[in-house]
């Protein structure tokens, strides 16, 4: 089940908010873990098993890390749990990749296992593997709860698509939260924020990027057009689907961390990772990178560290060598920062249009269905694809994407959250605040109504 | 308290549409987009663990959303007016007048379409002496996307697709003879009661008296007419009047269906209350009809292979026929004519709309 749809919007989501504030407090998790299972089993029935499996795996983990007596056994119950999940990561994930790849260098035609990807894997995976290191460091004491346990790991808010939540920023609110008038009228706000992100911007690119695929009369001003859409759509998409689980959690008394903080305002890549996909960011800084040994090792060893965390980012993302690629494209990129310094002395805009022509062509190889589709689109991007510079259907879409580009590019930057806490200080504010959120409820729900299936983008990861 | 007062607001309009979503009786059809609506599924075992459910479930939600004509209808004025989108969809609407965005030309598809009529020349025609016609009917499309600044296909290039691809057919060419106005508004057909300079054109080739405006009364039905781009564009349009262009030389006319087995009247009453008022015009989408014409001025025959655009055509150019036959190869494949016709002589015209022509896969 997605967000932005009309079972979760009016069946699924009432429900569960009906009955979670109608129980005692002590069921509340229950309620949550169940309602969660629903959720999941919704999307994916045949593989409910592999979530219950998964959680009571890093639950006896986590008890058994704790509860053994020697450093020995700990770390044996730590390579237990890491084993076990980049172990289901792997045979759902990335087998067939591997064996592709295998057969490819070898020339020999080993099966695929052609395993359907479980939804939401990669999330709460690393959430349960974060669980377990921290225990094991002592960051955080086991969860002796099974149910709570269940609930934090299936919490259907950030299940799917994250921001991924670490055990220990949410421990307490598992065993004891509040909830509050306040947090309620701001969790649905920043839910209904996500909602329009994702319903009306981030689908309505992806409608853009459906006809320019579509195309067959491409032009080099409409491949730009694709990747300025791509770009856009992807930030909507998953911004606005982690606005929607921040906002849902801070109904249900959790507070998630922040995964986007207007990362096209950026003047380098490296502001620009860390404002973008936040929760994955320091995940892999505090799990890999300086387990690694971060910057504190020499030069070589250093290196090696950024292309193995820049690696593993891009794989993280997809079963695919463009993914890899682009991901040791941030790491080239990075590495380039902190070789030439020179760079952050250049002036601002040309430092911010840098960020943007690098953020704008790694989407364009992400995007790619494969390496010879990215090369193409590179060339026809280039004016190598033998293309002209524009056609009458490029400029069609153009005047027609028009208003829709310069909105998604102002929703990009601050100004309309700057906007509306200035309307919302003045006497009217509340009044505009309710209507404008009335709008947004009532506008996303024709266009889902009249709208058909559009799935986030990242529920492949 | 505002802020908490703007909450309940919101919360309010929230549950009420869930409430009434949980609530609201099933209903079967979507009348302004002609089609049936999904139903909540049952429940069963196998179709959880298959997903079935899910999926049926979900279909459902949408076609049975409270207020779902009004809602299709605040995302169309959202989507044209606030985000100044040019088409939803591929439709368009510019000064009260819906069309749907034919782009692009698919040669394929035309191809497609010309191979079935070579074989329709080469199974029952060749050899015969039958003087054999083509008139393309040109969309709406034609006159407006250019006007309006939307896209279109490459009608040029179509039409001498058209030209080389049967080449044993002698073109005649209607796009001079009609106007954006001659089309509904809300609808893809042109309306019969301003068709008399085609109508004039085609008897004009076929070498028949053209029909004259001063022979019909034109009867505009009771009944407001949406067309299918009313329900695609889901824009507040008024609808279209459909009118009818009688005679007494038609009220003579029967037309026999080869389906039903029926006689019946060139303008069918029965349709009138029907999903779509067009079918008034020789019942709808029929596969193989002939028209008697007892007062016809020759004993001349007319076999008009057609689609839905033929409908409100034909009645205008039987009055020298004594038979017209009317063949819609998307209903009936061409291998099977030769049970219920008897190819000697007749006249032939290919009368073919570029919407059908590009998009021809129904074509048998």
């Amino acid at each position: 089940m997605v967000f932005s749809s009309i079972p979760f919007l009016y069946y699924f989501l009432p429900a569960v908010l009906g009955v979670y504030f109608l129980a005692p407090r002590r069921w509340k998790n229950g309620v949550l873990l169940l309602a969660s299972l629903v959720f999941y089993g919704w999307g994916e029935p045949k593989l409910l098993w592999l979530m219950v499996f998964t959680i009571a795996l890093f639950y006896l983990c986590g008890l058994a890390i704790e509860g053994a007596k020697t450093r020995r056994w700990k770390t044996v119950w730590l390579i237990v749990s890491i084993a076990a999940g980049v172990g289901l990561l792997g045979v759902f994930k990335y087998a067939d990749f591997f064996i592709g790849s295998f057969n490819a260098v070898t020339g020999l035609r080993m099966p695929l296992l052609k395993l359907a990807l479980p939804i939401g894997i990669s999330f709460y995976t690393f959430q349960c593997l974060s669980y377990t290191v921290d225990v094991y460091r002592g960051s955080v004491p086991a969860q002796r709860n099974p149910i709570t346990f269940g609930a934090y790991v299936a919490l259907f808010p950030q299940l799917i698509a994250g921001p991924i939540v670490r055990y220990v920023d949410v421990a307490r609110e598992l065993e004891a939260r509040t909830h509050s008038w306040e947090d309620v009228t701001a969790g649905l706000r920043r839910f209904l924020v996500g909602l329009g992100k994702k319903v009306l911007l981030a689908d309505n690119f992806a409608l853009l990027i459906r006809l320019f695929r579509e195309s067959g009369e491409k032009s080099i001003l409409f491949y730009w057009m694709y990747a300025i859409a791509f770009t856009l759509n992807i930030y909507f998409d998953f911004s606005g689907y982690s606005d929607m689980a921040i906002g849902l959690g801070r109904v249900f008394g959790f507070r998630f961390v922040e995964n986007f903080n207007y990362p096209y305002l950026s003047k380098s890549v490296t502001e620009f990772w860390r404002r973008w996909h936040m929760s994955l960011g320091s995940w892999f800084r505090d799990y890999v990178y300086i387990p690694l040994g971060g910057n504190r090792v020499s030069r070589g060893r250093w290196v090696f560290n950024i292309l193995t965390v820049w690696m593993l980012t891009g794989l993280w993302h997809g079963a695919a060598w463009n993914f890899v690629l682009w991901g040791l494209l941030f790491a080239a990129l990075l590495l380039a920062e902190k070789w030439v310094p020179a760079l952050g002395k250049l002036p601002g805009v040309l430092r911010h249009g840098y960020v943007l022509l690098a953020v704008v062509l790694s989407f364009v190889l992400f995007n790619a269905e494969s390496l010879a589709q990215a090369g193409s689109d590179f060339a026809c991007l280039f004016g190598f694809g033998g293309l002209g510079l524009t056609s009458p259907e490029t400029l069609y879409y153009l005047k027609s994407y028009a208003v829709l580009f310069l909105i998604g590019i102002l929703g990009c930057t601050p100004v309309v959250k700057h906007t509306a806490a200035k309307i919302a200080g003045t006497k009217a504010g509340p009044v505009l605040e309710t209507a404008l959120m009335l709008a947004l409820l009532i506008v996303c729900t024709a266009y889902l109504v009249d709208g058909s299936f559009s799935p986030f983008l990242y529920f492949r990861f | 308290m505002k802020k908490r007062i703007g909450l309940i607001a919101v919360a309010a309009v929230w549950a009420a549409l869930a409430v009434w979503a949980w609530l609201r009786p099933a209903q079967d059809l979507s009348l302004s987009e002609r089609r049936p609506l999904a139903r909540k599924p049952t429940l069963r075992w196998e179709t959880l663990l298959d997903g079935s459910f899910m999926a049926d479930f979900e279909d459902a939600s949408l076609d049975q959303f409270p207020l779902r004509d009004s809602f299709r209808r605040v995302k169309s004025l959202v989507h044209f007016y606030a985000l100044n989108q040019s088409d939803k969809d591929g439709i368009y609407v510019s000064d009260g007048v819906a069309a749907a965005q034919e782009y692009p030309l698919s040669e394929t598809s035309v191809n497609h379409a010309l191979d079935r009529f070579n074989r329709v020349y080469e199974q029952y025609l060749r050899g015969t002496d039958s003087r054999i016609f083509c008139a393309v009917v040109p969309d709406k499309g034609y006159y407006l996307a250019e006007e309006t600044g939307h896209l279109s296909m490459d009608y040029g290039h179509l039409f001498s697709l058209v030209a080389e691809g049967i080449p044993w057919a002698e073109q005649i060419d209607l796009t001079d003879t009609l106007s954006a106005e001659d089309y509904y508004r809300t609808d893809t057909h042109w309306r019969q009661e301003r068709l008399i300079p085609a109508a004039q054109r085609l008897c004009g080739a076929l070498g028949v008296t053209p029909p004259k405006q001063e022979d019909y009364t034109v009867t505009p039905l009771e009944r407001p007419f949406y067309g299918v781009y009313y329900g695609q564009a889901a824009l507040p349009m008024s609808p279209d009047t459909l009118c009818l262009m009688e005679s007494g030389l038609l009220d003579a006319c029967t037309v026999y269906d080869y389906e039903t087995g029926k006689t019946g009247a060139v303008y069918d009453e029965s349709k009138e209350s029907s999903k779509d008022l067009y079918d008034v015009y020789l019942s709808g989408a029929r596969s193989l009809l002939t028209i008697e014409n007892p007062n016809a001025a020759t004993d001349r025959e007319l076999i008009l292979f057609r689609d839905s655009f033929g409908s409100s055509i034909a009645p205008l150019l039987v009055s020298d026929y004594a038979k017209v036959t009317l063949v819609d190869l998307r209903y009936i494949q061409s291998d099977y004519l030769g049970q219920f016709l008897t190819f000697s002589g007749q006249d032939v015209l290919f009368l073919c709309s570029t919407l059908v022509l590009n998009s021809s896969a129904a074509i048998k």
